[in-house]
């Protein structure tokens, strides 16, 4: 119990609370069931990319490539049902998730069988991906889709149960917070209940130490990007039903974004450190100072800094924590 | 270790000289005029002194993923001075010492830049590529936040011909490059701070042990670097004759591309100035090349991470190959010395 409330996931917690407290005495409009159910309709496609970063980070390696990935996805899928005619959502998820999955899979043949550093890797296919899409958009002559399919639109709108409120209006839950529910949760029992999540947490702990213990690198590796090549398909189509307005100068630039919801869950660029509760919290966290500047009428083209300094101040302290139980774990008190 | 540096660069040299043929035979009309040359040699200048940025932190065996961000602020910093204090109806000394004193204080800002980003690594503890993320946010926003998101024009006009003019018909960036480029070439190999930061890079342990103070070091190398993006911040906004906060935002990866064609090793302690020299014009040959063709610059993209992922393809092969080679000499030796 003791050690939960030391935790980092507390910690931010607590700063979570504390911060809308402080947000609903500026603004009283911030603590309302309309506003909350809007954010999560607006940001869960976000912690869906978040959850996929972190996995990638858990396992000692960093992933910019996902942005591309997952507005590509966006596209091909749209794209695919206009060219086919068929109407039909499934279809475009799944062509979201197989194309995230072999995205995924090119970042994993470069980072598990040529050992190439992530980071390198992942700017390289970044860059790459990202060119492929917008070369191919031009080539097709339709570069924006402004009027995707109807199966689109409608899926954006599915509410899993509404409110009424007294005056007769209604507030939604959004299919896409039930949709992030679902991926939280089931990475997080993938990870503490199945050898393949062991795996992962064991390679960004020592890497060496894991490959002699006998995991399979190579496999869980190539497992992690596909992994996250398919949520960030699947987030990229759900971002796609929601603004209604495929473009593909999309989602790309908002890396930095997600990055610093993923360390500022506490998870540990060495990898092997961090919780899907760190992350969902982080996520939140972020999501609502991005989102209060508007409700604090702070302007807007001051995220990008306060993201960079979430960044360094969030990365400072888990360090700084890393450094101190370090220090303490050299202490043997020998009775 | 010498002999695959050599070749290396050898296949390098190969390959440039290769495609300015190839340029040359598929339009040789465009390509192999004075003014495609002058061209090229107007934006090797600025994204050159990027790529070395990243080049010295690279040596270290980090990275430094702010360089356009301290390029813009210093520039955007740079700007603000001389957009606001200049004054074309007062003496050309007064306008010559504003110019001076924007220079000296854009350079500055991007010295702090690269301060801070050094003691965020060595203080701190952050590894470079969190905290090279986290204050390329921090810088990249500060400039938003300057500017709103508009461009600072237009700049004095003697400004300008820092970035336009010519001498001699080559233009003025290319002799700040060029001399910038011998320099850091002359510190890195003949002095002792050079010596200490392959030190580092090729083993910080070891480095530590031997009495290098591996902080100090570090700290002055992303200081370096932060001036060297602000030399390229003041190139930029000469040439462009404004400042805005999106400036070079495409030269990141292609910096990180240059450096690692050039033979330099991510995880740090090798690397070659010559070999990144090479790689620059290699790019710029291409670029150069791709836009007379007619490619789309999304394509060119697709081009630079493919290339980057292809190089370090070949460097892993090529490493593998060489243990092979070595373990092999060695399994051979020891059967030589056993049959005695």
């Amino acid at each position: 119990m003791k050690k939960m409330l030391r935790s980092h996931e507390f910690y931010l917690f607590l700063i979570i609370i504390l911060i809308s407290f402080v947000i609903t005495m500026i603004n009283p409009a911030f603590f309302t069931l309309d506003n909350l159910f809007s954010l999560l309709r607006t940001h869960s496609w976000e912690g869906i990319l978040a959850v996929g970063f972190f996995l990638v980070l858990l396992s000692g390696g960093i992933d910019v490539s996902f942005t591309a990935v997952a507005v590509s996805c966006m596209y091909i899928s749209v794209y695919t049902m206009l060219v086919t005619g068929i109407n039909n959502i499934a279809l475009a998820f799944t062509v979201a998730m197989v194309l995230g999955i072999i995205m995924g899979a090119i970042n994993g043949v470069f980072i598990a069988i040529f050992e190439i550093p992530t980071l390198i890797t992942t700017l390289g296919t970044l860059t790459a991906f990202h060119g492929a899409l917008m070369s191919y958009a031009q080539w097709t002559t339709r570069t924006v889709i402004s009027d995707p399919p109807s199966a689109v639109k409608e899926f954006g709108k599915i509410n899993i149960f509404t409110i009424t409120r007294s005056d007769g209006s209604t507030i939604g839950f959004s299919v896409f917070a039930l949709i992030f529910i679902v991926v939280a949760l089931g990475t997080w029992l993938m990870l503490k209940y199945t050898t393949l999540g062991r795996s992962i947490r064991a390679i960004g702990g020592n890497i060496e130490a894991a490959r002699r213990a006998g995991f399979n690198i190579v496999r869980t590796q190539f497992f992690i990007y596909c992994y996250v090549g398919c949520l960030a398909g699947l987030a990229g189509l759900m971002f796609g039903t929601y603004i209604r307005y495929i473009n593909p100068l999309f989602i790309v630039g908002s890396e930095l974004t997600i990055i610093a919801a993923v360390v500022l869950g506490g998870a540990s660029i060495m990898g092997g450190k961090g919780s899907i509760i760190g992350t969902v919290l982080g996520i939140t966290m972020l999501t609502i100072i991005r989102t209060s500047f508007v409700l604090m009428k702070v302007p807007s083209y001051y995220e990008r800094a306060v993201t960079g300094l979430i960044i360094i101040a969030s990365v400072a302290i888990t360090a700084y924590r890393e450094r101190l139980s370090r220090r303490q774990a050299r202490v043997i008190k020998v009775e | 270790m010498v002999i695959i540096k050599n070749k290396k660069i050898l296949v390098l040299f190969g390959i440039t000289v290769l495609s300015f043929i190839v340029m040359s035979i598929l339009q040789p009309s465009i390509f192999l005029t004075l003014r495609n040359f002058q061209s090229l040699s107007v934006q090797i200048p600025d994204f050159g002194l990027l790529a070395l940025a990243i080049y010295i932190c690279m040596l270290t065996g980090g990275i430094d993923l702010s360089i356009v961000a301290t390029a813009n602020l210093s520039g955007i910093i740079a700007a603000y001075i001389l957009f606001n204090y200049t004054n074309p109806g007062l003496s050309g000394m007064y306008n010559n010492l504003i110019i001076a004193i924007a220079i000296i204080v854009g350079l500055l800002v991007s010295i702090i830049c690269g301060l801070v980003n050094g003691l965020l690594v060595t203080k701190a503890g952050i590894t470079p590529i969190l905290a090279t993320l986290g204050t390329m946010g921090l810088y990249g926003g500060l400039g938003i936040i300057i500017t709103k998101g508009l461009g600072i024009t237009p700049l004095p006009d003697k400004f300008v011909a820092i970035g336009n003019g010519m001498f001699l018909k080559i233009p003025i960036p290319l002799y700040v490059f060029v001399f910038v480029f011998l320099l850091l070439a002359l510190i890195l190999n003949k002095t002792l701070f050079g010596f200490q930061t392959y030190m580092i890079g090729a083993n910080p342990i070891a480095a530590r042990f031997s009495g290098i103070n591996v902080n100090s070091v570090l700290v002055r190398v992303y200081m370096t670097s932060g001036l060297l993006c602000g030399i390229a911040a003041i190139i930029m906004i000469a040439k462009a004759g404004s400042a805005r906060s999106g400036y070079g935002a495409a030269f990141l990866l292609p910096a990180i591309l240059v450096a690692v064609l050039g033979g330099t090793d991510p995880s740090g302690g090798f690397g070659s100035v010559t070999g990144m020299i090479l790689a620059l014009v290699l790019l710029q040959i291409l670029q150069s090349g791709f836009n007379i063709l007619g490619f789309s610059s999304f394509f060119k993209n697709v081009i630079w991470g493919g290339m980057l992922l292809i190089v370090m393809v070949l460097n892993f092969v090529g490493e593998r190959l060489t243990q092979r080679m070595q373990f092999r000499r060695a399994r051979l030796s020891n059967n030589r010395i056993d049959s005695k």
